[in-house]
């Protein structure tokens, strides 16, 4: 086995840049797909996906740093600001150098799109408005160009034959676009409790479906379709593997019965993250779908679907980091 | 008719000149690309001839001292492969290092330029004061060239004893080599030692199919891996005398 150059810190940086840049972009269509629809509730969920976007950000970036060799080794004081010459260049070709000036215009970006909604009051129409649209409008392409490129940075190089693929920039932007969902899920599901009795009794004495709250269906529907892209990508990328030669066929050995990754990527992402979570919101989003039911899924449910969907994008970027380093080029 | 006529003309010369345009930039572009080619007036390049190399693992210690390469990491290595079963068996020795390549990943991925080719030499090397140690380039070398240092944090590897090429001297692993396994030089140059190797003996790369075209040549080199024991039925011992146990 090859040693990780990469190891946690490089993980949960993915996994939370990830998700914070899926909120953002989450929050940010929600506001621009009619921020004062179902009685505010879109405000409210965009409201939740901007002051949490920021927040994973930030410290997955954190880690990120944290993990630069001139920081671990640190010999003298100036050595813990190495990391500023990322923003001294820009290299074309490198897309770490691509991914630091977009996470670092996501992050005054998220900050000052959390900002607009930081007061209580916030609402539609009011001063902050045309700042928060003009932000959600830059959050949208901002928010999936970080997904994109925590996968175009695994994937640019052939020395790693499990990342050297060009879906896995695919998969990485739906895992995030979907963790970030569950991140405003969870959000809505703690601080909005007050309200759900009242919700529920709304729903159900709702006559037509003009009447009805569909914020939090929309967003679940949204999440099956991203869980469903996610099953598909990862179809892709096994499928692909197996047509290519080599190196490839053995990179995707290790996440196939009998190698090393196999069970966690099996029963944790596919299972527990994609498989569990989608079948607990076709319970629920069907019947409104085909019948024009109410939507109303329990709290608790809500809480363990989005935390299903949490573990599951974190594990995925395990198993993708790991896999891709203690898998290499075939012969020498 | 006449306004018809030398309008004709008018292209016609047009026509001519445009013509002419064309067989000029054709007649120039080769040479362009020629100068563009030849523009590095150097071009270091190693040649290991592995039928000399009785690996004793004097390259290594000489890279090691002339470094002060921190413990459990190494510039310059020698592997060891073993095949065969007895009576019918081999081993050959295949020194490692930085394969200074044409089209490094390594350069590509850099995000602050620390790691470059130098332009006049084809030299891959590191300027530390810039390198942030990311690890970004230890994971885009093919050959497990580079490493994190520990003593500076950042990234390191073989850069062909630039210090001593600067100074017309050869690398140290090629001065110490018993054998003289080790030629080094300047395949831009006709006449040099190495280019007479290279255009008289059957050479080799390592992962030519990782396209980064390296320019360390091998003369005889065992391309055996772990896996082909079980394609050719046989018994394979690959030792890398490295801290990674494996091959990377």
């Amino acid at each position: 086995m090859q040693e990780l150059t990469w190891g946690w810190p490089i993980i949960i940086y993915l996994f939370l840049a990830g998700m914070g840049a899926g909120a953002y972009t989450v929050s940010a269509s929600v506001l621009l797909r009619g921020g004062g629809g179902f009685g505010r509730k879109h405000f409210q969920l965009a409201r939740y996906g901007a002051l949490l976007a920021p927040i994973p950000i930030i410290i997955g970036t954190a880690f990120l740093i944290l993990e630069l060799g001139t920081f671990m080794y640190a010999t003298e004081a100036s050595m813990y600001f190495r990391w500023l010459n990322l923003f001294t260049t820009f290299e074309v070709l490198s897309p770490m150098s691509w991914g630091a000036w977009i996470l670092g215009l996501g992050i005054i970006a998220s900050v000052v799109y959390a900002y607009t909604f930081l007061k209580k009051e916030a609402a539609p129409g009011d001063e902050m408005s045309s700042l928060r649209r003009a932000l959600a409008w830059v959050g949208v392409p901002l928010g999936i160009a970080i997904g994109v490129y925590t996968g175009v940075l695994l994937g640019a190089m052939p020395s790693r034959p499990f990342w050297n693929t060009s879906i896995l920039p695919f998969l990485f932007l739906v895992s995030s676009l979907s963790t970030g969902a569950a991140g405003i899920t969870i959000l809505k599901a703690v601080f909005s409790s007050g309200d759900v009795e009242e919700k529920n009794a709304a729903m159900q004495t709702a006559k037509s479906a003009g009447e009805r709250d569909l914020s939090d269906y929309l967003l679940n529907v949204s999440d099956l379709l991203l869980l469903g892209l996610e099953v598909l990508g990862i179809f892709l990328l096994i499928l692909f593997a197996y047509m290519m030669y080599g190196d490839r066929v053995d990179a995707i050995a290790v996440i196939m019965p009998g190698g090393s990754l196999f069970s966690l990527f099996w029963w944790g992402v596919i299972v527990l993250g994609v498989l569990v979570p989608s079948v607990i919101e076709l319970k629920y989003t069907v019947p409104t779908l085909l019948h024009g039911r109410a939507f109303i899924m329990p709290r608790n449910l809500e809480l363990s679907l989005a935390t299903f969907i949490l573990l599951g994008g974190l594990m995925l970027r395990y198993v993708v980091v790991v896999a891709g380093q203690i898998t290499g080029p075939v012969g020498i | 008719m006449a306004s018809d006529s030398s309008k004709k003309t008018l292209s016609r010369r047009q026509f001519l000149k445009v013509g002419a345009a064309a067989a000029t930039t054709a007649a120039t572009l080769p040479a362009t690309v020629a100068s563009a080619t030849t523009k590095q007036s150097i071009h270091y390049a190693m040649v290991i001839d592995t039928r000399r190399c009785i690996g004793c693992h004097a390259c290594s210690v000489a890279c090691k001292t002339e470094f002060e390469v921190p413990l459990g990491e190494s510039r310059s290595w020698v592997e060891y492969v073993e095949k065969g079963i007895f009576p019918n068996v081999r081993r050959s020795f295949l020194p490692r290092l930085c394969n200074h390549c044409d089209e490094p990943d390594c350069v590509d991925v850099c995000p602050t330029g620390a790691t470059y080719k130098i332009a006049s030499n084809g030299i891959v090397d590191i300027t530390k004061d810039i390198c942030i140690g990311c690890g970004y380039c230890i994971q885009a070398c093919p050959y497990g060239a580079r490493f994190l240092n520990p003593e500076t944090g950042t990234a390191d590897k073989c850069n062909f004893c630039l210090h001593r090429v600067s100074e017309g001297l050869v690398p140290s692993c090629v001065n110490t080599c018993q054998g003289r396994a080790r030629i080094f030089g300047d395949i831009n140059d006709p006449d040099s030692e190495i280019s007479r190797v290279l255009a008289t003996n059957a050479v080799s790369v390592l992962r030519p199919e990782m396209g980064t075209k390296p320019n360390v040549f091998y003369i005889d080199a065992d391309h055996t891996d772990e896996r082909d024991a079980e394609r050719y039925n046989t018994y394979v011992r690959i030792d890398t005398h490295r801290r990674q146990k494996r091959r990377v």
